[in-house]
């Protein structure tokens, strides 16, 4: 990455001045203390409650709840294995249906439309722009309102297919409009050979674009994914039993359930993997697509 | 000419599925919610009819509109600023030459795709003053005895502290990409003619890093306004009304009380108000600058 290597020279304040005074360096080492000071105290802040989850999930009930915590105990994998018997597991199912449908659609929808209107000039384009803004500015529950009264008139509620329906009004925009963004930029000469050879625009499409934005493909699909893997409100006013997601099984074991600690943290913990996986795994991806989303 | 129609035609193709189901799934459940927002529409009654302003009327003549406005205001502005602050300053922290630098910015984006159920669940959990560790042992520890769910004012605190953990990493990195895309040397002019940290603060990376500043704080007040899940975890609203939000308020009128048309009405009022904070913030700032 480009900034990547300037960052090393644009440091504003804690660069070494070759020839400074003993002063100046004795507040250059306190500045770099406290601002490591701070950056240490924010990990630890955002770290804290996520190592307690998972630590919590391999905890009995009884050592979960004792005060003072106890630090050092017995690992079990109880909680866990209650998530199988205790027949918990569907919603993880059910997001992951949901997840994948909206990732093909979104991009089988998707990629065609952001291609035709990478390619064509002016208005269209800018309506677009206002069109996905204004689906961030809708209130998730503007969205439900009619998506439940349609979904009860239709029959069916707590189905998989209208929590898909629900998270394609965020997605799709969303995927839509980072795809366009990407395929303005890529290299028009790519294509151009293609349909000079006289191959029809999904041809070029197919042979000449498609190939080079892999990498792309796959961070769409992925914040695709997460977005609709985390979603709650949609999927919780849409669903009551069957169709439940990973969320609003989480939401309701911590409203109702006389407070099993570790199995609602080995929830927790299990609605957390996918994103862990994502994260380690393709992490250049993810903060690209995000900030791309933001600023471009 | 045969060409700029087979052309025409292979865009229509490409186009119109995608549009069409854009339409369907934004466009469409807009409509219709307006439809919904003027007529009196219950999900029990199965009769259906045309209310007018009567929704709107009922809603703006209530107290608890007017409560959920103030706790919106409050929980949007907290929230907002803290993690406006806080990631600005990991930003610039982190666009540093430090040790560790690269593996701080990994593990600053894990809350961004932690589900923002979890992470209310999770500081609930902690803050328990039954079972958590922090609600029940620390802070007893260090002679504080509360009950941050039970009492209002430190259950919105803890709510907004669960947004800010949730959410900050978004602006750090917004605000990283932005401040990677400042050319370094201005920089290195102003070092040569003797600007401090602060002054190389308030003259090149504050102005440069306005415009990012603004489409991040606009994308945050939208998503503090629509914020459920974590305050629907950790409070469900309360206790009372503390931590009762526009979404708080609309999830009770539409789906307790299934008064959809009112839910509808309460609907379209928080998205004019989206419009109108989006367009002030946009023109202030224009303003200023």
């Amino acid at each position: 990455m480009r900034a990547e290597r300037a960052a090393g020279a644009a440091t504003p304040a804690l660069q070494e001045r070759p020839r400074a005074l003993p002063r100046a360096a004795s507040r250059r080492r306190w500045a770099l203390a406290l601002v490591y000071g701070f950056l240490l105290t924010y990990l630890a802040f955002v770290l804290f409650p996520l190592v307690w989850l998972l630590l919590s999930s391999l905890k009995t009930r009884a050592d979960a709840l004792a005060l003072p915590p106890r630090i050092i105990f017995t690992p079990t994998f109880e909680a866990y294995e209650k998530l199988f018997t205790a027949g918990i597991l569907m919603p993880f199912g059910n997001s992951m249906f949901v997840g994948f449908t909206n990732i093909a659609t979104a991009l089988v929808l998707g990629v065609p439309a952001a291609y035709a209107l990478a390619r064509m000039q002016g208005g269209a384009k800018q309506q677009l722009s206002f069109w996905v803004l204004s689906t961030r500015m809708a209130p998730a529950f503007g969205v439900i309102v009619p998506i439940y009264a349609l979904m009860r008139t239709l029959g069916l509620l707590d189905t998989r297919f209208s929590v898909t329906l629900a998270h394609l009004s965020f997605n799709l925009p969303f995927a839509i409009w980072l795809l366009m963004r990407y395929f303005e930029d890529l290299p028009v000469e790519l294509e151009e050979a293609a349909l000079v050879d006289g191959a029809s625009r999904w041809g070029a499409l197919r042979h000449a674009v498609l190939p080079v934005s892999a990498p792309m493909l796959v961070a769409v699909a992925i914040l695709v994914f997460v977005a609709s893997w985390n979603e709650f409100i949609l999927a919780f006013i849409l669903t009551s039993a069957e169709a439940r997601t990973v969320p609003v099984l989480v939401a309701s074991l911590a409203g109702t359930m006389a407070f099993d600690w570790p199995l609602m943290s080995a929830v927790s913990a299990g609605a957390m993997v996918p994103a862990l996986l994502l994260v380690f795994v393709v992490q250049r991806h993810i903060t690209r697509g995000l900030t791309l989303g933001a600023i471009q | 000419m045969a060409v700029g129609v087979r052309q025409r035609w292979e865009r229509a193709t490409m186009l119109a599925p995608g549009l069409l189901a854009l339409a369907g799934v934004t466009l469409f459940p807009g409509i219709y919610l307006l439809y919904m927002s003027v007529m009196g529409w219950t999900a029990f009654s199965p009769v259906v009819r045309f209310a007018g302003v009567d929704n709107f009327r009922t809603l703006l003549r209530s107290a608890s509109f007017w409560e959920a406005a103030g706790t919106t205001l409050l929980f949007v502005t907290l929230s907002t600023g803290l993690s406006l602050l806080l990631g600005l300053a990991l930003a610039l922290a982190l666009n540093e030459d430090l040790r560790g630098r690269g593996a701080m910015r990994t593990l600053l984006t894990l809350p961004l795709i932690v589900p923002p159920v979890v992470a209310g669940f999770g500081w609930k959990f902690l803050l328990s003053s039954d079972v958590g560790v922090i609600g029940a042992f620390l802070l007893p520890l260090a002679g504080i005895r509360v009950a941050p769910m039970g009492d209002p004012q430190l259950a919105m605190a803890s709510v907004v502290l669960a947004d800010i953990w949730s959410k900050t990493s978004f602006m750090f990195l917004i605000t990283l990409a932005g401040l990677q895309a400042i050319p370094p040397f201005l920089y290195e002019a102003a070092r040569i003619d003797g600007a401090g940290f602060w002054a190389q603060l308030r003259l090149i990376t504050l102005p440069l890093l306005k415009g990012v500043l603004i489409i991040a704080v606009i994308l945050r007040v939208l998503d503090a306004i629509n914020t459920f899940d974590v305050i629907f975890v950790m409070t469900q609203g309360g206790p009372g009304t503390a931590t009762a939000t526009f979404s708080i308020l609309g999830w009770k009128i539409g789906f307790t009380y299934f008064d959809l048309g009112q839910a509808a009405a309460l609907a379209v009022l928080m998205m004019v108000g989206a419009v109108f904070a989006t367009n002030v913030l946009i023109r202030r700032t224009r303003l200023a600058g």
